[in-house]
């Protein structure tokens, strides 16, 4: 059927100098991408590393600044099938400071993830802004800020840490929703030991002032820290599977799975009776959701509140829980902010949010209220109240003041609410209220030690107990622990109810 | 030597383990009580208590050090 002029297909082309010309770009490209320096892993290897194998399509791989490549590698690739954008600090290139050229090629990446609707990873290992580039290198950093706010309102982003980030790579991660550090290997901070020691004299080494172990546990500025980059991008393709791809997207669905047997049977007596008693908030959780993989984010940081990712009955929920095996399960400011910004993403991209309520109050003083823990307490209503995904709140032991309203409460937006039979909520613990409430009875008592603990009794069976905010009905219902997990399925099933599929059904 | 600090504010309540005492990592060397809560002082490792600062009915501060264990002896 062809025609005579068709030239041969196998035979090579003789003259044909314009194939031979791509052919030695490609190979000059990846003589760029290739030197590792110390790495173990180059920047294109890192993407092709995260995403399934075989599915990264790098965009623009011939795209230069002057002599050397862009600075970045930057395509997409899948997450067991679902689309996701990466970009790739390539250290290789003047330790991955960006320029003007790489901040355009991080801005490309970003605009087609925000435009079409895909998880975007940053994959950082940079030392900030490329000092040569002048002030092109900081108008493309603030590029890049601009379009990581404008991706908050859109998509899921991800900045994993994978060396030593510096300046507007360290700010970027900031503006991003979780940050996932390699220990050892990544730092952040706003410039390296070098600087602080010329600008203030400080002496400080890089894992001082940036290491994965200050980020996490004291600063809060990251949320994870794993061991290896295997690990980090393990972390990230397993956080990703709980979050849909955009603001609106149906969740990521999963089959049902029983929760853990042997902590369903210990449910219902895991809390002990005794309010002061601590124990393993946990533990309680495996007995209400799904067996298999949860992902706690900032493990170590504000750690009296538990903030992670599990499923329900295959569907993806955030929860927040006092954890009183820590610091009691007290909210103050480090604990408040931790769950603010989880409830908040989880507002964001309507991810139901799971409350378990065991909260002695926030912790009064000096201290958290130098550290301002009205604001960051108002940070935590605030996102309550402003998150849109279903919200249902479980009272397990008790709920005083404030905190009981900041826990998720009804008054708060709660879809419903329920408190276990033992639960107690109260405008303050059954021992204070009776010291303020009988002053007088217990100034002149005989012995105000066992007439505080009568009074105290009496309060707590007849005004602490939960009947009262039932019968109110600001709870929904008292329930029985082993009853946890079937009434909160039941509420979540009819919340996030599919009308499309109702209509077919 | 590792040291055992108290991770919030709080009154010593009562103080179990003595110098001299061996202990495993994770017994319960003090207990601390504050917000009406009962919190355990726990043994991040193995060893031999080395030195008990912390007094029953004294106010300690977050971080501040309590008991002393050391893991090699």
């Amino acid at each position: 059927m062809a025609q005579l002029e068709t030239p041969p297909v196998a035979a090579a082309p003789v003259g044909n100098d314009h194939r031979e010309a791509l052919e030695q770009r490609r190979r000059d490209r990846f003589a760029r991408v290739e030197p590792r320096g110390r790495r173990v892993f180059t920047a294109r290897e890192r993407a092709e590393m995260f995403v399934d194998a075989g599915s990264f399509v790098e965009m623009t791989p011939l795209r230069k600044a002057g002599a050397t490549g862009s600075g970045v590698v930057t395509g997409w690739g899948t997450l067991e099938g679902r689309p996701v954008v990466v970009a790739s600090h390539d250290a290789a290139v003047a330790s991955g400071a960006i320029g003007a050229v790489m901040a355009e090629s991080i801005m490309r990446a970003q605009r087609l993830a925000i435009d079409k609707g895909y998880p975007i990873v940053y994959i950082n290992d940079s030392g900030g802004a490329q000092i040569n580039d002048g002030i092109f290198a900081l108008h493309g950093c603030g590029g890049i800020f601009a379009l990581n706010v404008e991706a908050q309102g859109r998509i899921p982003q991800l900045s994993l840490i994978l060396g030593p980030c510096a300046g507007a790579a360290a700010y970027s991660p900031a503006l991003t929703d979780w940050t996932i550090m390699v220990k050892d290997q990544g730092q952040m901070f706003l410039t390296g030991p070098d600087i602080v020691k010329a600008a203030t004299g400080e002496v400080v080494s890089a894992e001082d002032i940036g290491g994965s172990a200050l980020h996490t546990a004291t600063s809060g500025v990251a949320h994870l820290e794993v061991d290896s980059e295997e690990e980090a991008f393990a972390a990230a393709r397993l956080l990703l599977g709980f979050v849909p791809a955009h603001v609106g997207a149906p969740a990521v669905l999963q089959p049902s799975r029983p929760a853990d047997a042997v902590a369903v049977e210990e449910l219902p007596g895991l809390v002990p009776d005794k309010s002061s008693v601590v124990f393993d908030m946990q533990r309680l959780l495996d007995g209400v959701l799904d067996a298999g993989p949860r992902l706690e984010l900032m493990p170590t940081h504000g750690t009296s509140i538990l903030t992670l990712f599990g499923r329900l009955e295959g569907r993806p929920v955030g929860v927040v829980a006092n954890q009183p095996a820590s610091r009691g399960g007290i909210l103050d400011s480090k604990s408040s902010v931790k769950a603010a910004r989880f409830v908040d993403f989880c507002g964001r991209f309507g991810i139901p949010v799971l409350t378990f309520v065991d909260v002695p109050g926030f912790l009064p003083g000096t201290v958290e209220e130098g550290r301002g823990v009205i604001t960051h307490g108002a940070k935590l209503l605030k996102a309550y109240i402003e998150t849109k995904a279903p919200k249902l709140t479980v009272i397990v032991r008790k709920a005083y003041g404030g905190a009981y309203i900041a826990m998720g409460a009804r008054s708060l937006g709660a879809d419903f609410t329920w408190a276990w039979s033992g639960s107690e909520i109260a405008v303050m613990g059954p021992g204070g209220a009776v010291t303020l409430l009988h002053k007088r009875a217990l100034r002149d008592a005989e012995d105000p030690i066992a007439l505080r603990d009568d009074l105290a009794a009496e309060y707590r069976e007849n005004v602490a107990r939960p009947y009262l905010a039932a019968e109110a009905g600001i709870v929904d219902d008292v329930i029985l622990p082993e009853e946890t997990r079937g009434r909160m399925a039941d509420a979540l099933r009819m919340l996030t109810h599919d009308h499309h599929a109702d209509a077919r059904g | 030597m590792h040291a055992a600090r108290a991770e919030i504010v709080a009154n010593v309540w009562k103080v179990l383990a003595r110098e001299g005492d061996q202990v495993g990592a994770g017994d319960t060397l003090a207990v601390l009580e504050t917000m009406k809560m009962e919190i355990p002082v726990i043994a991040g490792v193995s060893g031999r208590v080395n030195r008990v600062l912390a007094a029953e009915g004294v106010i300690v501060q977050e971080g501040d050090v309590l008991i002393e264990i050391d893991e090699n002896a």
